[in-house]
């Protein structure tokens, strides 16, 4: 048929432009989109650690809150029991001497900050607060089980061996570590006397709690701080490249 | 990173307060109480007759020193010298505000949080407080 014959096909040229043209757009918007995509995981990422460091702040602050109520109550108990004059600040003399618990500090080993982020570090009673306190308390706790029957005593006595073999300079030290704590401890107690109220000993170990908090809050919030200058930082940078993109 | 001072190493530093009587008491309980050979303490006992002036001397003397990483303030003292407690940027000592007996603590006037809260909210915290 002479009509059919007429009908010629439509050159594909064009449209292997608008195909390359097409490609090209999605390479470019595909180039485009892989760096704002690490940049906003980027973001996301300093957001989150943001924001964890910040509800670990609050959280901190709560748990402080809550040993401090309890050392006032136990101080106030103390107070009735033994007289407000016995537990004032008149008593608190000025003669020289140092404090038992100190702190440790040292620069954050993260490199990448370009703020300053301080970690602290609590020494109780002149000792390492992370090993002696809790091998302290187990010994208090071993100490008074194994007065009251002979199951306990053995179990106490298993415990002792365990702890033997595990650590090698062996219990000596331990137990050296813990009367030095106690003496400390003592020491701090005889302000207020020689003899003073339970409440008095169970008001310093609340405040104890409460310092350990204290150096967790301290802790928190140089990472909060260093984390909210580093989230600044991301938002300040992805801020420039957005007007660039405008000019 | 370029620019970044590094914070020197205390090893045995120690913590100084500006608080009630009871919190002062519990801390020193706490084996936290140091008096040096000068007789200068690491704690200010604030009543209703220490003036803002002494607190003032107080908090400057403790911020200065470099034997004191931690600096703890009652809230409500913190407010009594809240513009000099706001500006305050240095990393070490630390400025940790603790509540007292008699007045809760208050996450909108803490001068750290509310230097980062402005993320959450137009406003900042401090201008409300204006």
């Amino acid at each position: 048929m002479p009509e059919m014959d007429q009908i010629v096909p439509v050159p594909r040229e064009d449209e292997d432009e608008d195909d390359g043209a097409e490609e090209e757009a999605t390479e470019k918007v595909g180039t485009e989109c892989k760096p704002g995509a690490d940049s906003e995981e980027g973001e996301d990422e300093k957001v989150l650690k943001f924001l964890d460091s910040f509800d670990a702040y609050l959280v901190l602050i709560d748990s402080l809150s809550s040993a401090l109520r309890q050392g006032w109550l136990e101080l106030a108990c103390a107070r009735h029991s033994m007289g407000s004059s016995r537990i004032s600040s008149a008593l608190f003399d000025h003669k020289v001497r140092s404090a038992a618990t100190t702190l440790k500090v040292t620069d954050s080993l993260d490199s990448s900050l370009s703020e300053p982020n301080p970690h602290f570090t609590l020494s109780k009673w002149g000792t390492q607060e992370d090993r002696c306190s809790s091998e302290e308390i187990e010994l208090d706790s071993m100490q008074k089980k194994s007065n009251q029957s002979q199951l306990r005593h053995r179990a106490a006595s298993n415990i002792l061996g365990e702890r033997e073999e595990s650590n090698s300079s062996g219990n000596g030290p331990q137990l050296s570590f813990s009367k030095d704590v106690q003496k400390e401890r003592a020491k701090s107690l005889a302000v207020f006397g020689t003899l003073v109220s339970p409440k008095l000993r169970t008001a310093q170990s609340s405040f104890e709690t409460a310092l350990e908090r204290i150096v967790e809050m301290a802790n928190a919030r140089s990472a909060m701080l260093s984390a909210f200058t580093q989230l600044q930082l991301e938002v300040k940078g992805s801020e420039d490249t957005t007007r660039e993109d405008t000019v | 990173m370029a620019g970044r001072t590094p914070i020197q190493t205390i090893n045995s530093a120690l913590i100084a307060m500006i608080a009630d009587e009871d919190t002062v008491t519990g801390f020193l309980l706490a084996g936290v109480g140091n008096v040096d050979l000068r007789r200068k303490t690491n704690f200010v006992i604030v009543d209703n007759k220490t003036t803002v002036k002494a607190i003032e001397d107080a908090f400057k003397e403790f911020t200065a020193r470099e034997d004191i990483a931690i600096v703890l303030i009652s809230q409500y003292v913190a407010n009594m010298i809240r513009f000099l407690v706001d500006s305050y940027n240095k990393p070490v000592p630390a400025i940790l505000e603790i509540p007292s007996k008699e007045h809760p603590y208050d996450p909108a006037h803490d001068s750290v949080l509310s230097r980062v809260s402005y993320l959450f909210s137009a406003e900042s915290v401090a201008s409300d407080r204006r």
